[in-house]
């Protein structure tokens, strides 16, 4: 097509003007404008969830849609705090997310070295029962797990929450490792050992900090799912005082005498985005290269 | 502050310390029997005891209850009494008399078929639109990947106010054209026909920023000297892009359809919390969860979690089965 008009010898880049080019711009603009419009298409929803939770709770849903509330409520965020002990609720969330998630990452990674160095007999097959443990339903486990925390007596506290995570690890964390942990050169270990690392030393000082961009991507992932987590606390939890923040907005969906509170809910979820967003910003590069370095390989 | 918050953490606190002093010493014992009783070499003991917390994880949560499932599935317990056995009387009653499975079945069925591939497949063509060389790549990713951040009971809500038939986003936009062709716009999760649609435009949303991103890196994994090789031979974009670009892409094309297709049949939050109308059936996790933990019956609720097994497996197993067919591994003769 265009080569009539460039010479062969030239790189299109020199000709200003030339079809080549022209269409190169074209297809970049292009490019440009579907991207963007479905980045909006993608942030209209959110938007709208922050602009709710700036307005009257009768005037959610008004038509058409106010995309910008008139008067914006800013005491709705306090109110919505105070409805419910939201500080509570707050530091039970952060409780249940913290400790079970620095115990689930760290025994996931010494797991996952188990599996990426050491020769077992065996190693290949437990590897394989590992994976296809991560596509077992939960649901099938649901009620026999939770008969075994009744029987321990311990619904109503947090430990179903928190104590299996220093048990197993999580499958799809210890498959991330392990991939990065068998890209480290063997002669790194070795040199550690020579120095007189025991193999506990070599993990901690010398494997853990060179699979930085997995260890933070999985935390991510962690945080965000016990953050978020709803059918846990749901089932473990009954004293209000000890539900985490998915399950106090939940109250905000109206019960038998009480109407919706839309906007409450709005304002707790925009507040709820915010730390992971925040985590998101700030470490999206290594979080992707965190979950992509070695390839999704199977 | 409200309760006793210090009172509720430190026991639970107090239990996980010692639960990780337990795990520390069962794996170290692990080495020492397997060094000292059964004289097995240093690397074979290390790698066995690393691997322990995960042993014991598996028995406890995963066979255990897998195990507690089957039988407690043929049984009639009820949380208050000792459970009986039934034989398959659970089984029947769910297949031959209760209501609410097959629509059930049908639903959650249907939404994974459905929505995976669609899913997986926008996922694919967003991935490779991001993956040119494009300037504020940080900014479309974050874009992308903000819905997948959103609490799913805020998602819920946000599309319950979408899908609303009167006020809603959906059918403000849509009227125009429904009014063109002489329709009343669709009640969507009010009317049992329009039910799964809106779940699946739904999950659309949500899980395109993930996959996206667990495809753009698979995309920037594709090795660059294979590009040059074939420009070599001649090859151009379109060839490239179907000989080169899909092939190295199907490994986690495919990982992305099981996970995907796994978790699209247990959705449980947005179930919940859609309030979709119940002639078009619940979702099955939906399901297992009010038969188990709102009417107690638990031995009933584990056979359709028995059942939803099942389907899960028979899938994968026919996902895997299909891998020889379509899915390229490196180093791996064709």
């Amino acid at each position: 097509m265009s080569t009539t008009v460039t010479r062969p010898t030239d790189s299109p880049k020199r000709i200003p003007w030339s079809p080549l080019r022209v269409g190169q711009i074209v297809s970049k603009a292009a490019t440009y404008l579907l991207v963007s419009a479905l980045g909006v298409l993608f942030l209209i929803p959110l938007f709208w969830l922050v602009s709710s939770s700036l307005k009257e709770g009768n005037h959610i849903f008004d038509q058409p849609v106010q995309w910008f509330p008139a008067v914006p409520q800013w005491n709705n965020y306090p109110d919505a705090w105070n409805a419910l002990p939201f500080t509570r609720f707050l530091f039970n969330t952060l409780f249940v997310t913290l400790v079970p998630l620095v115990a689930e990452v760290f025994v996931s990674a010494l797991v996952a070295y188990g599996f990426a160095r050491f020769a077992f007999p065996g190693r290949n097959f437990l590897f394989m029962v590992m994976i296809s443990t991560m596509f077992l339903p939960d649901a099938v486990k649901l009620i026999p797990t939770f008969l075994i925390w009744k029987q321990f007596d311990l619904i109503n506290h947090y430990d179903p929450l928190v104590l299996g995570s220093l048990l197993g690890g999580t499958p799809l964390f210890i498959f991330l490792m392990r991939q990065f942990f068998s890209s480290v050169p063997k002669e790194i270990e070795e040199a550690a050992i020579i120095d007189g690392a025991n193999v506990f030393q070599t993990f901690t000082r010398v494997m853990l900090p060179l699979i930085r961009p997995a260890l933070l991507s999985v935390s991510i992932i962690g945080f965000q799912g016990h953050w978020n987590d709803f059918l846990s606390p749901l089932i473990y939890l009954n004293s209000q005082s000890k539900y985490t923040l998915t399950v106090g907005m939940y109250f905000f969906t109206g019960g038998v005498n009480e109407r919706p509170h839309w906007e409450w809910l709005m304002a707790m979820s925009t507040l709820m985005v915010l730390p992971i967003l925040i985590l998101f910003i700030f470490f999206q590069r290594y979080f992707i290269e965190g979950l992509t370095s070695g390839g999704v390989k199977g | 502050m409200v309760g006793d918050p210090i009172g509720d953490y430190l026991p639970t606190f107090i239990r996980f310390l010692l639960l990780a002093v337990a795990v520390v010493g069962i794996s170290i014992g692990v080495h020492y029997v397997l060094r000292n009783v059964f004289h097995v070499r240093r690397e074979v003991a290390i790698g066995y005891s690393l691997i322990t917390p995960w042993i014991l994880g598996f028995l406890v949560f995963n066979l255990t209850p897998m195990l507690a499932t089957l039988v407690l599935s043929f049984t009639d317990y009820n949380l208050q009494q000792s459970p009986n056995l039934v034989g398959i009387k659970n089984y029947d009653t769910l297949i031959n008399k209760d209501v609410n499975f097959w629509p059930s079945i049908r639903l959650t069925v249907l939404y994974s078929i459905i929505s995976v591939p669609i899913s997986v497949f926008f996922s694919l063509m967003l991935a490779l639109l991001l993956s040119k060389k494009l300037r504020f790549i940080g900014v479309y990713r974050v874009l992308y990947y903000l819905p997948s951040i959103v609490p799913a009971v805020a998602v819920v809500l946000l599309w319950r106010w979408i899908f609303n038939p009167d006020v809603g986003l959906l059918n403000t936009a849509l009227s125009p054209v429904f009014n063109l062709i002489g329709q009343t716009p669709p009640d969507w999760f009010g009317d049992e026909n329009w039910v799964l649609p809106a779940f699946i435009i739904m999950s659309l949303w949500t899980a395109l920023g993930n996959n996206t991103v667990i495809l753009l890196g698979s995309r920037k994994s594709v090795a660059t000297d294979l590009y040059e090789a074939a420009s070599i031979d001649g090859a151009n974009t379109f060839t490239k892009f179907f000989r080169i670009t899909v092939p190295m892409m199907t490994p986690a094309i495919f990982f992305l359809v099981v996970v995907e297709f796994a978790s699209a049949m247990q959705l449980f939050t947005p179930a919940a919390f859609a309030r979709a109308t119940p002639a078009a059936g619940r979702f099955m996790n939906l399901l297992i969860f009010s038969y188990g933990f709102e009417q107690s019956r638990m031995g009933y609720a584990t056979a359709l979690a028995v059942i939803l097994f099942v389907l899960i497996l028979a899938a994968t197993i026919v996902l895997f089965r299909s891998q020889t067919r379509w899915v390229y591994y490196e180093g791996q003769e064709k």
